[in-house]
């Protein structure tokens, strides 16, 4: 047990989490999901991530959720991303099955439960081949071509760019702090206690030092975004054209739409059957 | 500059600053198992000091939105955990709730306006998550009432989490952060955006809250509780019809639906593009 727990807490550095989450972010261009056109995957986005909310049959449920592991195994999503995914989808529905049973539930509970939660399984396992599996430009650009606001798609470019440097820094400042500190022993039960919090004041108070530089940096990008223009940009449909002019539906595109939907008929088929 | 109003560039300065540091809080925080110890969970449910932090010292609204959408990319886009219209319930209430928290504090050097306004901020924040999740569940499991011990637990998990999260990450992680850290940055991080400290003469005009803002806040929550359910499902579809629920027809009824919408959505994208196309 004791191995166990220093084995996870070894994976969980904040090298591994950067690590994992560039790699999701960046890793990935050159999957067969992130070469499909992003309007594409969002209108198909649109139909998985409403449809199973309608339905309640098991099997068909069953086929779509196969569909969109599928989808999610050919995007190559980080394995850290899915093992979210499934410890949220588990835990919730499990919890909830647990706490009904203890207020006097029985088996007959576990039914809905199971439908709910592949029902959640399905939609968000779509959302994770669309949003985790495009590259972010192509998403934003996606985004902007369905009318939402450019604030969002500006957001998103600009994280995924800042986001590597801010992770950076934060590191590089929680380890100065931690040479300069003196931690408490982690003998004991209490003092894992103490030491738990210690790190967690030290990761508050390394957010006053990152605040300042990150005011800094923000004035810096907004400086020099007003200098290009991006105000004016916003509003000029010209400046729209040309940034939308690189999408294009190929025949990729529709082969996956048609290979989506023979799947989904062919569930509802099998569905009649069964 | 006019007294104490911030420009437009100044504003998106603040959405900027606290979209990326609340977004990698996020980041963290969504990566960072959490553990419990018995019924109680111990989580680090948010490091939301950072745009309560921010919205006491410049700009409520921006900072507010500013850590909304920070919230949306960084930690649901990024790692693909979108959950579409749903997510727009989160947006707005966190957005309301630090606005308000932020709203409420004229001196940010008194301690104790800044805890009380952080706390508050969080318990409006909870309590519109709790009450949208209870709904929720409602509707999104049909025969809500007829499933044995199911209302109870839900009201009771719901509630329940939500009272752990305002006691334990409310004061552990937005209370006494921002009651650190507010008085201070006070004074030091104004002069890196190029705007003065919030003071008694610079502070928002208009009162503190008036009955406008409240009543926009009220509005907002309502869109979040429509979106939520919007997001969890139809309900009223499967209310209206309920006989079609068991059969199997119903699926394909709820596909060709599911087509003809997404036809409808093409349409529209072909007419939006030909008048673009016309119009330059």
């Amino acid at each position: 047990m004791h191995k166990l727990t220093e084995n996870i807490l070894d994976k969980f550095s904040i090298d591994f989490l950067r690590n994992q989450v560039l790699k999701n972010a960046y890793g990935n261009d050159d999957t067969v999901i992130a070469k499909l056109d992003p309007r594409v995957l969002l209108v198909w986005y649109l139909f998985f991530g409403l449809v199973p909310w309608f339905l309640n049959d098991v099997v068909l449920l069953l086929g779509l959720f196969l569909f969109v592991a599928v989808t999610t195994k050919a995007a190559r999503i980080a394995p850290l991303v899915l093992f979210l995914f499934c410890l949220g989808v588990f835990s919730q529905t499990g919890y909830l099955f647990i706490v009904a049973l203890f207020f006097g539930g029985n088996t007959q509970t576990i039914a809905p439960i199971l439908v709910m939660t592949l029902k959640v399984a399905v939609v968000s396992l779509a959302s994770i081949t669309v949003f985790s599996g495009l590259d972010p430009d192509r998403l934003a650009n996606g985004l902007i071509w369905f009318g939402c606001p450019e604030q969002l798609s500006f957001s998103i470019s600009f994280a995924y760019r800042i986001l590597p440097v801010l992770m950076d820094e934060f590191q590089n400042i929680l380890l100065s702090c931690r040479l300069r500190g003196n931690p408490p022993t982690r003998k004991g039960f209490f003092g894992k206690i103490v030491w738990l919090g210690y790190q967690v004041k030290l990761v508050i108070q390394s957010f006053y030092p990152l605040m300042l530089n990150t005011a800094k940096r923000s004035r810096t990008t907004v400086e020099a975004l007003e200098i290009k223009g991006y105000r004016y940009a916003l509003q000029n449909p010209e400046v729209k054209r040309m940034k939308l002019s690189m999408l294009k539906v190929g025949r990729n595109d529709g082969i996956f739409v048609a290979l989506s939907v023979c799947w989904v008929l062919g569930c509802v088929a099998l569905s009649a059957v069964v | 500059m006019n007294a104490g109003k911030m420009t437009q560039s100044q504003k998106m300065m603040v959405f900027v600053l606290s979209m990326s540091l609340y977004g990698l809080a996020t980041l963290f925080t969504e990566l960072i198992p959490s553990f419990q110890v018995g019924i109680v969970e111990f989580s680090v449910e948010y490091f939301l000091f950072i745009p309560l932090t921010l919205a006491m010292l410049f700009d409520p609204l921006s900072a507010a939105l500013g850590a909304a959408t920070g919230e949306l990319v960084f930690s649901e886009i990024m790692l693909g955990q979108f959950g579409g219209l749903g997510e727009l319930e989160k947006f707005l209430t966190v957005t309301i709730g630090v606005y308000i928290a932020g709203r409420l504090v004229k001196n940010p050097k008194n301690r104790k306006m800044v805890a009380a306004a952080s706390i508050l901020g969080v318990t409006v924040q909870q309590a519109m998550g709790c009450v949208v999740d209870i709904l929720k569940v409602q509707f999104a499991v049909e025969d809500f009432e007829a499933v044995a011990g199911l209302p109870e637990s839900v009201f009771f998990t719901e509630g329940f989490a939500c009272l752990n999260d305002i006691l334990f990450s409310g004061i552990l992680f937005c209370m006494l952060p921002a009651m650190y850290l507010v008085p201070k940055l006070y004074g030091k991080i104004e002069p890196l955006l190029g705007v003065k400290p919030r003071d008694e003469k610079t502070v928002l005009e208009g009162g503190v809250l008036t009955p406008k803002n409240i009543l926009i806040c009220v509005a907002g929550f309502a869109v979040a509780i429509v979106a939520e359910l919007l997001a969890s499902g139809g309900y009223e579809l499967i209310d209206w019809e309920a006989a079609w629920a068991e059969s199997t027809g119903a699926f394909v009824a709820a596909i060709v639906v599911a087509a003809v919408a997404a036809l409808v959505v093409i349409g529209i994208i072909r007419n939006r593009a030909s008048r673009t196309a016309q119009s330059r």
